[in-house]
């Protein structure tokens, strides 16, 4: 098995937003997509998606609809809203620069201070 | 924030469908894992197990789901309610208590407030009314129509200023002639307000083409509706008013009743038209100050700037006709009662009986706080036993607070329909059937936003007493102690702080009842300077009906002769106006021998034109010289009577027969008679100098005829309408009744305090009573068993007694005396509205401590009764 990283606190909603940005999908589809993008590098705890999805449809940032899946199910699909697209594109940007800064401040060497 | 509402709705409307995709939802995705594991070759029982265990807690993500839909507060609270309705209905007795007393409260509160809402909080209905101002000089009110031009004119910060004067006219559209409220309104008054006619058109500026040549009328929507049948064509048609011909050019909105909250005026008239109205031209006269004026800021201007800017202009004015007009400040005022002149009172009346009102509910709430906490105390043993298998103590807080608000929003729907009721009775009550229009009390939003707010705030302070107790309440110690709390000896319980200021609220009002019961009493009883019973009167304008001097005065001796005839009648008399009718006036006159006319030098005076035989049908005693004779006429030298008031104003004694007075303009007068001293135009006003003239000598077309007789006195009155209207048919007759009921406007003050303190103090006594019944009886009911120990231990009953009663005794003084104090303060304010109330009168601060006593007394009888009644050995044996 390869290494797995716990989720920082926040991200969860981040990754949800980036797997329904790239199309609309079902809470399963979210999933299997967030392991796809981040190379199975996250452990998530799969029921945890869901009161994460309902947190984000209340907030306006998913909308839903029910459609019919791949396999010919009943399933509720999420998309992301215009509101959904903006807090995608400032959190993707706050998140840059997080990671950025960390990454220079973790690459400094004696001496460079 | 949308979004949340609509999911919440969705929530709330399509509650069983979101609960079955949740589930869906959840399932779908366990099938779809299980589909992929089984796809890698697990076997489908396993990759069933898998997929659950890597779901995780199924129930557990469900509800944060929910939760994170903002639907588990909604479902807790769905719970609430079940459980709160259960238990209320578990207790008929004590909701219904609860539901009346706050009812009864908040009804008091809402109407109240509908009355403040309708005089003080209201805008008047016209465009932007927060930018109109009442233009109010500081020594009158009004203002002369010359004075009104040049402020006009001259002023920077205005942007458009209308006068009106408020006129009785006669109408007549084909059949006899009605007297109606009108007001005279310089013709850019309707543009100002910019409000739009519900029928035909406003008269305006343009209409303008000098004195006396725009004659239009505008009528008031309820005329309209009332005397013309809401006929459309009535716009066009010609109406006499005093006798000119108008044209009707429109009809008025429903909702605008002119700009003064007691006068609504039944048609609108040009000022122009003055001259035909009044009989007197006094456009052009400057010393005759008849007109009020109201005005609109221009943009960017404020109140202040403009005041200055027309205290200015009035300072000019004064040094340019020196004669009329005086050197004044002007101030902006709140447009509707006639500036701060009328407003300042009734804003002070409003804001004190608020102040009652809301003392009634805090009383309610005390009230409610202590049968609650009641509750409480006696379920303490529930809570200790759900806190103790795991309710959170913030659910258990919810729920005695969410009864409280529900008792409260139950108590409130039903005060609101009482508000509504009073209300609804309030706005058609007349102090006077010749009440000019009418007096709207609308139940509005405010109201009802009021209402609501009264009734969650109610409920949530009712609460919070005993939610603090249940929080507090520790479950080992409630489950041990078999449900009684140790306390300390010195702790004040709540119960007995909120039983303490029940008491204290109810001696303030019973004592301010008292206060003000007893000076109406007394007002009552002392000398008005007439005597009301046994006397009737019928008014008649002869101006109005054409009439001119000679003729009148003709008509006004017939009229008097024929009632003079009337069998029963004693005495009869006419006069241009009678104390206390609400339509006094006044002049100013001087010593004899005065050089130095200044004002400071003058007595104002309220003087009366009488004809002979008035002090005798008035009820007024002549205490020194003679009546007037139907020799005192305009050829006969001057006379006058005087009240004791005035004798001692202008000579220093009250033997003032003979001597001489002037009056300001010019005339000097003899002293023929002194009459006793009476109240002339409100029963709260302090000594008042009164005048009275011949009616002989003057002419005035306004005529109060009084009649005394044996006859009950409607049956008077009404003969003596008949006796008038034998003479001329078409006269319009006004103000018929007994004496009484003309002056009833007068006592609208004292009885509105009387009643409104009379209502409130019942509601609190009865408040206070429950309150003291209920704690007494809970405190015997706690100690059954302490008092049987007692009882076996030997005690008498007047220990037994003392036990029980002893701190109940204790919270009772003591309220009542906080109470009395501040019945002390209040009745200062007090004795401006009720004639003669005072509080510096011992026996009041018995009556009242007695009330209470009494109160206390009774509604302890009850539970002293059934402990002396304890057998101590049944009591001993329960538990």
């Amino acid at each position: 098995m390869e290494p797995t990283a716990e989720l920082l606190p926040g991200t969860l909603d981040l990754l949800i937003l980036k797997a329904v940005s790239l199309g609309a999908q079902h809470g399963y589809g979210v999933l299997l997509r967030i392991g796809q993008i981040s190379g199975g590098g996250f452990r998530i705890d799969q029921g945890a998606l869901y009161p994460a999805l309902y947190r984000l449809e209340r907030q306006g940032l998913l909308g839903t609809a029910w459609g019919v899946s791949e396999n010919n199910r009943r399933a509720k699909y999420y998309r992301l809203t215009a509101a959904g697209r903006k807090r995608l594109r400032s959190e993707t940007d706050g998140w840059q620069r997080l990671t950025a800064a960390m990454a220079a401040a973790l690459a400094a060497r004696p001496g460079e201070a | 924030m949308l979004a949340t509402l609509r999911t919440l709705w969705k929530a709330l409307v399509h509650r069983n469908r979101w609960e079955r995709d949740l589930a869906d939802e959840l399932r779908f995705h366990l099938e779809c894992r299980v589909d992929d594991l089984v796809r890698q070759g697990m076997p489908r029982a396993e990759a069933l197990r898998q997929a659950r265990l890597e779901f995780g807690a199924a129930v557990s993500y469900g509800e944060q789901c929910r939760q994170a839909h903002g639907l588990r507060w909604l479902e807790e609270l769905r719970q609430d309610l079940r459980y709160v309705s259960r238990t209320l209905r578990r207790s008929p007795g004590f909701t219904a208590a609860a539901v009346i007393s706050l009812a009864l409260g908040i009804g008091a509160n809402s109407t109240v407030f509908s009355v403040v809402n309708a005089l003080v909080l209201r805008p008047l209905a016209v465009e932007r009314p927060d930018n109109l101002y009442f233009v109010e000089p500081q020594i009158r009110t009004n203002h002369s129509i010359p004075d009104y031009r040049d402020l006009r004119d001259r002023n920077r910060t205005l942007a458009g200023m209308a006068a009106y004067a408020i006129r009785v006219m006669s109408l007549e559209r084909g059949a006899g002639a009605e007297r109606v409220w009108g007001y005279l309104a310089s013709s850019n008054y309707f543009d100002l307000l910019g409000i739009h006619p519900a029928l035909g058109r406003f008269f305006r500026a343009a209409d303008d083409r000098g004195r006396g040549a725009n004659p239009y009328a505008v009528l008031s929507y309820n005329c309209w509706r009332g005397r013309f049948g809401g006929d459309p064509q009535a716009v066009g048609k010609t109406v006499h008013i005093d006798g000119f011909p108008y044209t009707v050019v429109g009809v008025a909105p429903r909702a605008f009743h002119g700009t003064e909250l007691f006068y609504w005026p039944d048609i609108w008239v040009p000022l122009t038209m003055e001259p035909r109205i009044d009989a007197h031209d006094l456009l052009d006269a400057r010393d005759s100050h008849i007109a009020w004026v109201i005005g609109r800021l221009k943009p960017g201007a404020t109140r202040q700037q403009a005041a200055a800017d027309l205290s200015a202009i009035s300072m000019e004015l004064a040094r340019e006709y020196p004669k009329e007009d005086e050197p004044q400040k002007i101030a902006l005022a709140r447009p509707g009662l006639v500036g701060n002149a009328v407003r300042g009172p009734v804003d002070a009346f409003a804001g004190g009986v608020m102040v009652l009102a809301w003392l009634v509910l805090l009383a309610v709430c005390a009230n409610l706080a202590s049968l609650l906490a009641a509750r409480a105390a006696d379920r303490s043993r529930e809570f200790a036993i759900r806190l103790s298998i795991g309710a959170g103590r913030g659910r258990i807080l919810r729920q005695l607070l969410t009864e409280s608000v529900v008792l409260g929003v139950l108590g409130g729907a039903a005060g609101c329909a009482l508000a509504c009721l009073l209300a609804d009775l309030l706005s058609r009550w007349r102090p006077t059937p010749d009440f000019p229009g009418g007096f709207e009390i609308p139940v509005d939003w405010r109201v009802f936003l009021f209402s609501v707010a009264a009734s969650l705030a109610a409920g949530i302070l009712a609460g919070l007493g005993p939610a603090r107790q249940a929080w507090k309440s520790d479950p080992n110690q409630a489950l041990k102690g078999g449900g009684t709390a140790r306390r300390g000896p010195h702790a004040l319980p709540l119960r007995d702080l909120l039983v303490g200021v029940q008491v204290a609220i109810c001696a303030a009002l019973v004592a301010c009842c008292f206060v003000s019961v007893r000076g109406l009493s007394r007002a009552i009883s002392t000398s008005l300077g007439l005597q009301p019973r046994g006397a009737a009167a019928v008014s008649f304008d002869l101006d109005m009906a054409g009439y001119t001097g000679d003729r009148g005065r003709e008509f006004q001796r017939q009229a008097l002769a024929a009632v003079s005839q009337i069998p029963g009648v004693k005495a009869a008399a006419y006069a241009d106006a009678v104390p206390l009718d609400g339509d006094d006036s006044g002049i100013t006159v001087f010593r004899a021998g005065t050089t130095d006319f200044r004002p400071r030098n003058s007595i104002a005076v309220t003087v009366y034109d009488v004809s002979p035989g008035y002090f005798g049908a008035a009820g007024t005693r002549l205490m020194a010289g003679r009546d007037f004779t139907w020799h005192d006429d305009a050829g006969a030298p001057q006379v006058a009577i005087v009240n004791r008031r005035l004798a001692r104003l202008l000579t220093g004694s009250e033997n003032a027969v003979g001597a001489r007075f002037r009056y300001d303009g010019g005339g000097e007068a003899e002293i023929v008679g002194v009459a006793e001293d009476g109240k002339y135009a409100s029963l709260t006003e302090g000594p008042t100098a009164a005048l009275f003239r011949p009616g002989l000598e003057t002419y005035n077309g306004t005529t109060v005829l009084v009649g005394r007789s044996s006859l009950p006195e409607p049956v008077l009155a009404s003969e003596m309408s008949q006796a008038v209207a034998a003479l001329d048919p078409h006269l319009p007759l006004y103000r018929v009744g007994s004496l009484r009921e003309m002056q009833r406007l007068a006592w609208v003050p004292s009885r509105a305090a009387v009643i409104a303190l009379g209502a409130f103090g019942m509601l609190a006594l009865t408040l206070a009573v429950t309150g003291i019944y209920g704690l007494s009886a809970y405190s015997v009911s706690r100690r059954v068993r302490e008092i049987g120990i007692r009882v076996a231990l030997g005690a008498l009953p007047r220990q037994v007694l003392a036990c029980v009663l002893r701190r109940l005794a204790w919270l009772v003084v003591a309220g009542s005396c906080a109470g009395l104090a501040v019945a002390w303060l209040a009745s200062r304010v007090l004795a401006h509205i009720v004639y003669q109330a005072s509080s510096h009168d011992p026996l009041i601060l018995v009556a009242a401590a007695l009330t209470l006593a009494a109160a206390g007394l009774g509604a302890s009888l009850g539970p002293a009764r059934r402990a002396l009644r304890i057998d101590s050995a049944s009591a001993l044996r329960q538990e």
